[in-house]
């Protein structure tokens, strides 16, 4: 799964690579899916709510 | 001592009037006796979500440093401030030295719009006042890592 790389040090900042791991409807992708590791999975889900609180990624698709 | 960074989305209209926010917020700070590493000043950015009506956001992040007893005492001046849409001090282990990227990516847009000839620009407004498009020209571009990964998963399901 090389296409889920992701570099050593990031943050809710990186919304690029933080949008790899959400849907089109903005849930988070499960690691089952993606393949990366646990570690790397717990840090993406507390950057990916940060972001959301920031409004640099949508909670979800139905914001008007 | 502890280290924070300070991520603050202040009202688009108020773009002007940044400088005197950022003197008077790292006055604030300093009475609070905390130290200042480094000041990003993103500027406006299009939000995910309007905010209070605003879909727009002028974005500053401070580097700070200083005694988590006297943080309550900020966040309680900034809670009340009209011009602030929505702040957050998340704790870090460490202060990056470098530009993050939402700074590069802030720079590379102004480089871009720079570049272009000015006759260009007065299109280039109509196209931000539609913002919306730019936004799903974005994700789109994104989305097709996605759309892979709805495959697969339904790949997976096939196979269980």
């Amino acid at each position: 799964m090389s296409k889920f790389e992701i570099p050593k040090n990031f943050d809710y900042k990186n919304v690029n690579i933080l949008k790899q791991f959400i849907t089109e409807t903005g849930k988070i992708i499960p690691a089952r899916v993606t393949g990366i590791s646990a570690s790397n999975q717990r840090k993406l889900t507390r950057y990916i709510k940060i972001a959301r609180f920031l409004a640099l990624i949508p909670y979800t698709d139905m914001h008007k | 001592m502890k280290k924070y960074e300070a991520v603050i989305i202040l009202n688009p209209n108020l773009s002007s009037k940044v400088d005197t926010f950022k003197k008077d917020f790292e006055d604030l700070l300093k009475q609070n006796s905390f130290s200042i590493n480094k000041t990003e000043d993103i500027g406006r950015r299009q939000l995910s979500y309007s905010i209070n009506n605003h879909n727009k956001g002028h974005y500053i992040i401070f580097s700070i440093e200083g005694n988590p007893v006297n943080l309550i005492n900020i966040e309680n001046k900034i809670k009340y401030n009209d011009s602030i849409i929505r702040h957050l001090f998340i704790s870090v282990k460490n202060h990056q030295g470098e530009d993050s990227q939402l700074m590069i990516d802030s720079k590379n847009k102004k480089d871009d719009s720079e570049a272009e000839p000015p006759v260009i620009k007065d299109k280039e407004k109509d196209v931000l006042s539609n913002n919306k498009q730019n936004v799903t020209d974005v994700t789109n571009s994104d989305n097709e890592s996605t759309v892979e990964l709805k495959q697969k998963s339904e790949e997976n399901h096939e196979n269980e």
